[in-house]
């Protein structure tokens, strides 16, 4: 797809401010770029990388209205973003964290699957957790500005017991003991209708691709120290964030 | 897999004397204390080993992973772990949970309790995490390992251990389980008796963090080989807890949470 100038500028403002870690200021709606164009920004930063997943955000449809879209948005997850604990905070610019629930797909999911073939297609669920991060100083950005920074992706932690049937109930998220965000799983919708709206828009999904379907609660800024999920079994995940 | 010949080494001449020493039950002495091998070196030995031996009509049912325990990694100065190949002669099926095995088989044999996965869909692309490696696996079970090595008073090196098939002697499987596959792996705990005195405690996480994180190595590691995990592989991950010598008249029994118990004897 040819970009145009402003489309051009956002991508290179972007490129410079991930490469050097830096916040940068959002333009509001003073470019023109539209999200096929933000989408193309995306996949031209990470050319070349194999993708492992992709992750879902702006679930909610009154998140979508602030920002005048009518859809959820995805970003894309690069294998060198699969993280383990411990993690060191100075890999990012600005880190937020998310509890999110993850699948594992076990079969490819053609575009415009049905979603009986995308419950067929999970091999697994996992308790995820999105270590966000974005160039957009504050978290302020356009539709556009998101998007083309890969959807606020930073890096992805995800639980080692695989939940056969899909949880639900509450996530909860504890950052150094004290309870900072919660949200009932309900709110992200129908999780095989997401993955299929996934599996159209990026052409299809493939074995072994891992999806974060986005989080059923605010986002927290990152802190050193302990970070648990608790979710709706007996499930956790517990990681270290450290910042050196 | 590694190349038949590297450096000039005789590959297949040390694969010879790893097939003698098994066959014969005659240890060797270190390989590392005679020759420069280095690993990779080693997984060509232990490839070209595994060929002599089908040949006449072995067959590989899967793999096991080796050197999964941070204490045994240190003890070697390596790491990372290494794997070797499941000789089906070498399996010995349980008939209710039991099995006598013949302790004239082996060298210096030991046994290791451990979780074992039988692959349901091939894992062929890099970058295989621990969770493709769950939502690959078909069903889990308990298993009891015999490990011997075939280099004298196991004085093993990394790359005497590799070239010597990670020190294989053989393996019993509980029933395979799929509800296994969606318990947390890591915080599972056995018990193995030795005649009736329970005495290793192991727990899932000690095979490397998590059992399915050894074969996600696994599959990362054969892949680098132009090799891949595939349906119906069977793989052990890695012990939970010390090796325990053998000897003729004993009774091993592994009791691994929420799966029958499984019994080995050495006759």
């Amino acid at each position: 797809m040819e970009l145009s100038a402003d489309a051009l500028a956002l991508l290179e403002d972007v490129r410079q401010a991930r490469a050097s870690r830096r916040m940068i200021v959002s333009h509001g709606d003073a470019r023109s770029v539209d999200l096929a164009a933000a989408y193309a920004i995306q996949a031209a930063l990470g050319e070349g990388l194999p993708v492992k997943g992709y992750k879902l955000g702006l679930l909610s449809s009154a998140k979508q209205a602030q920002m005048g879209i009518d859809s959820p948005i995805y970003g894309r997850i690069y294998p060198a973003m699969m993280l383990e604990s411990p993690v060191r905070l100075t890999r990012f610019i600005q880190p937020r964290v998310e509890p999110e629930l993850a699948a594992v797909l076990r079969a490819p999911l053609m575009p415009a699957a049905t979603p009986g073939a995308a419950a067929a297609a999970i091999g697994g669920w996992f308790l995820g957790i999105d270590l966000l991060d974005s160039v957009w100083e504050g978290y302020r950005f356009s539709a556009a500005e998101v998007v083309a920074d890969n959807s606020s992706g930073g890096g992805f932690l995800i639980g080692g017991r695989l939940i056969d049937q899909q949880p639900n109930g509450v996530l909860r998220l504890y950052l150094n003991g004290t309870l900072r965000a919660e949200g009932d799983l309900r709110a992200l919708g129908d999780l095989h209708e997401r993955l299929c709206w996934l599996a159209t828009m990026v052409g299809g999904l493939s074995a072994g691709q891992v999806v974060f379907f986005g989080s059923p609660a605010a986002a927290t800024p990152a802190e050193p120290g302990v970070l648990e999920v608790i979710g709706p079994g007996a499930d956790c995940l517990i990681a270290r964030l450290e910042a050196e | 897999m590694p190349e038949q010949s590297v450096g000039g080494m005789d590959i297949e001449a040390v694969a010879r004397r790893l097939d003698a020493a098994w066959e014969q039950r005659q240890p060797i002495m270190p390989l590392s204390e005679s020759m420069v091998l280095t690993a990779d070196q080693a997984y060509a030995v232990q490839t070209r080993w595994t060929e002599l031996r089908q040949a006449r009509g072995e067959r590989v049912v899967g793999r096991k992973i080796g050197l999964t325990s941070r204490a045994i990694q240190q003890q070697l100065g390596v790491n990372e772990p290494d794997y070797g190949s499941l000789w089906e002669s070498r399996y010995f099926p349980v008939v209710d949970g039991r099995v006598d095995v013949p302790a004239d088989l082996f060298l210096q044999a030991r046994v290791e309790g451990e979780l074992a996965f039988l692959i349901g869909r091939s894992l062929r692309e890099p970058g295989v995490t621990l969770q493709d490696v769950l939502a690959a696996t078909e069903a889990v079970a308990a298993a009891i390992e015999i490990v011997d090595s075939r280099i004298a008073d196991w004085r093993i090196k990394l790359a005497d251990t590799v070239a010597d098939n990670a020190s294989y002697g053989g393996f019993t499987l509980g029933p395979w389980s799929r509800a296994m596959r969606n318990i947390d792996l890591r915080t599972v705990g056995m018990l193995l008796y030795h005649n009736g005195e329970p005495v290793v405690q192991g727990i899932g996480a000690a095979a490397l963090g998590h059992p399915a994180r050894a074969v996600a190595w696994l599959a990362n590691k054969l892949i680098s080989f132009g090799v891949s995990l595939e349906p119906g592989d069977i793989v052990l991950s890695g012990s939970l807890g010390p090796a325990i010598p053998i000897r003729t008249g004993d009774v091993f029994t592994l009791e691994m949470h929420g799966q029958p118990p499984l019994s080995m004897r050495f006759i």
